[in-house]
């Protein structure tokens, strides 16, 4: 298999290259340009705040910005920085950690920060707080790339924070609209109460162990701890902080709410890239602090994992296919899919760490375009106007052909038809499940799946075999949403050949947290 | 024998009495005059007027965000200064001043892109000053 293929060749030391002695500030590169982008936009809206024609401007700045961050996390990645033989980068006194995992999550984050910056060019047209919107962008995207390189829990808080707070002004920023202000508040009184929840579980672990830092912490750990007791509430605590971020049960009820009140784009960016943050955290914090060889002994969280795996996709899912609408189907469709992502956490400490948890890492790269898409193409639909529910898409395939090929390919990948990565990346995962022994999981799993291809298949049913109604009209063919839906499209499904790309990097880099 | 719970139960006891006790007391001596004087909110003799929930202006909440940002930058800043002179004979100039410019280049940045928002301009309540130019005509 090439899996292990790759494995090999990771472990056969000498014909790797070590990474060559950098500085700090090269490593977090993709990190400080979206910062520095973002201070750029506001140094561009002071200059004159009420002026609307510098819109192009500032779209065109955090595009760019974004692009090139981007660019410099595939650079780094590809360089092999913080890979291979050398080891993680440890910066400021092992704060942040640059390694495989920390870039490939920085590549999903910029990705899917690109896609929603072009697609709300035209969707924010004609509307106020323009250069708001794009910098609460950039600087939860610098906090969610923050997030991946995190290397202890105080600075896995405060980058959470650096994500969340943008996200929840981003959610009401229709301020006129009913539904995206109830949205918000409803999505920052669940982030401020599982921020509370997650910060006591800090204490706790720190009460436990007396470390911050995740090395530290799985050292302190590895000797056995007195504390059980505080350490295992500590550790429930902190995984129900990264259950609201990945809007996993029992902190997914936010999720509907807010996707489906928020601007499509915000919907896109939060149900990929916010998700695929809280995943990385929670990949981190528990591969290596609570690392499972050393606490799975007195705190089997691996269990935990497994239930709220098996209780996510399942209530996602089911939910997913009671929907009217498109919009709300897809946020349930977000909650089904952590439930699959939170399977790479369920199976480890089975001897199979590295496959499982990379199997995890593929499905959120692959996730984080499907998704988008699928979201964007909603944008799309809000941008002329047509309806949210699955019968006001009736016949949109006569009216706009491209973008409903682009939108069915996403369907069916989410679905795990074999038309995107999203086959691939749900296989992995079901070979890792079956791998480590979680049959149960693995049924779910393909249970969920099939039940899913129903809703999914709805949509695609309406678009192209529903007679269109007599009022359907469409007002002109968006470039910015048309080119962000499309090369999502066709990204998604270069990932069907090109999966093995990924795939190699993500189980080294998953396989090198465990080392 | 002498369990030193006792002592506190005993503590306990009287610290209860004493209060009920003089309630009773007092009770018992005190005339009763019905007065209607004794139910208001404020026995000094004001008259309340309007309800508690006023409007403030939503720029008291403005300054009120701006304050924090100073505030914590303050809290960096302060022991920055302290340990500024040894920082810079152990680190050299750029490593103990660099940061700290960077730091405050942020918060000046957003500081003045509040600025020219008008997050620091005093908006007149149109109805203030409605009420105003009425009492002016009067």
């Amino acid at each position: 298999m090439v899996i292990s293929a790759s494995l090999v060749t990771w472990f056969s030391g000498p014909t790797l290259q070590t990474a060559p002695p950098i500085g700090d500030w090269v490593a977090l590169t993709p990190v400080l340009l979206l910062g520095l982008t973002a201070l750029i936009l506001f140094v561009i809206d002071s200059i004159d705040p009420d002026d609307a024609s510098n819109t192009p401007a500032l779209a065109g700045t955090a595009a760019v910005g974004t692009v090139l961050a981007l660019g410099a996390a595939v650079v780094l990645l590809a360089a092999g920085i913080g890979q291979g033989q050398g080891g993680a980068l440890r910066l400021y006194g092992g704060q942040l950690i640059v390694d495989g995992m920390a870039l490939f999550f920085t590549v999903i984050f910029t990705s899917v920060a690109t896609l929603v910056i072009v697609a709300s060019y035209d969707y924010l047209a004609d509307r106020v707080y323009q250069a708001e919107y794009y910098m609460l962008i950039l600087l939860a995207a610098t906090g969610m790339t923050l997030m991946a390189a995190a290397g202890s829990l105080a600075t896995v808080f405060i980058s959470l924070e650096l994500a969340s707070l943008p996200s929840y002004a981003l959610v009401a920023f229709l301020k006129d609209n009913r539904g995206s202000v109830e949205a918000g508040l409803k999505y920052f009184l669940i982030g401020a109460l599982s921020s509370a929840i997650f910060a006591y579980g800090i204490s706790l672990v720190y009460g436990a162990t007396g470390r911050l830092g995740l090395d530290a912490i799985a050292q302190q750990l590895s000797g056995g701890t007195q504390l059980v007791g505080i350490l295992g509430v500590g550790v429930l605590m902190v995984a129900g902080g990264f259950a609201f971020k990945t809007a996993s049960v029992p902190f997914h009820f936010w999720a509907p709410a807010a996707y489906e009140g928020a601007p499509a784009p915000v919907s896109a960016f939060l149900s990929s890239a916010s998700k695929a943050a809280g995943f990385v955290v929670a990949f981190r914090v528990f591969a290596v602090a609570f690392s499972p060889d050393a606490v799975a002994a007195s705190v089997d969280w691996t269990l935990a994992f497994w239930l709220l795996a098996a209780v996510t996709m399942t209530i996602g899912n089911f939910a997913a296919a009671t929907q009217d609408k498109v919009k709300r189907m897809l946020a349930y469709s977000s909650v089904g899919h952590a439930g699959y992502v939170l399977i790479g956490l369920a199976a480890l400490n089975a001897g199979q760490n590295g496959l499982v948890l990379g199997a995890s890492m593929i499905h959120l790269l692959v996730y984080g375009f499907m998704n988008t898409g699928a979201f964007l193409f909603v944008a799309l639909a809000e941008h002329w106007e047509i309806g949210r529910t699955f019968e006001d898409y009736n016949g949109l395939g006569t009216q706009a052909p491209i973008a409903c090929v682009a939108m069915s390919v996403f369907m069916f990948s989410l679905a795990g038809l074999p038309v995107g990565g999203g086959f691939m990346s749900k296989y992995f995962i079901l070979v890792g499940a079956v791998g480590t022994g979680h049959f149960v999981l693995a049924a779910l799993l393909l249970i969920n799946s099939a039940l899913s291809l129903y809703y999914y298949s709805r949509v695609v049913r309406s678009l192209w075999f529903e007679d269109p109604a007599d009022s359907l009209s469409i007002d002109g063919y968006p470039v910015g949403l048309y080119a962000a839906v499309i090369g999502a499209a066709v990204i998604t499904f270069l990932l069907l050949p090109g999966i093995f790309l990924a795939s190699d990097v993500a189980t080294s880099a998953a396989s090198a947290l465990f080392a | 024998m002498a369990s030193p719970w006792i002592a506190i139960g005993a503590l306990a006891l009287v610290a209860i009495a004493i209060p009920l006790g003089m309630m009773v007391v007092s009770s018992l001596l005190r005339p009763t005059v019905e007065e209607q004087g004794k139910s208001a909110t404020y026995e000094s003799g004001e008259i309340p007027t309007g309800s508690t929930r006023i409007r403030f202006n939503i720029q008291y909440y403005m300054v009120a965000l701006l304050f924090v940002i100073f505030d914590i930058e303050t809290v960096l800043i302060f022991p920055w200064t302290v340990i500024y002179r040894s920082a810079v004979g152990s680190a050299g100039l750029v490593a103990a001043l660099v940061p700290m410019l960077v730091f405050i280049g942020v918060l000046v940045i957003g500081l003045a892109w509040a600025w020219r928002n008008g997050a620091v301009r005093w908006v007149k309540s149109p109805r203030a000053e409605q009420r105003r130019q009425e009492r002016q005509r009067q």
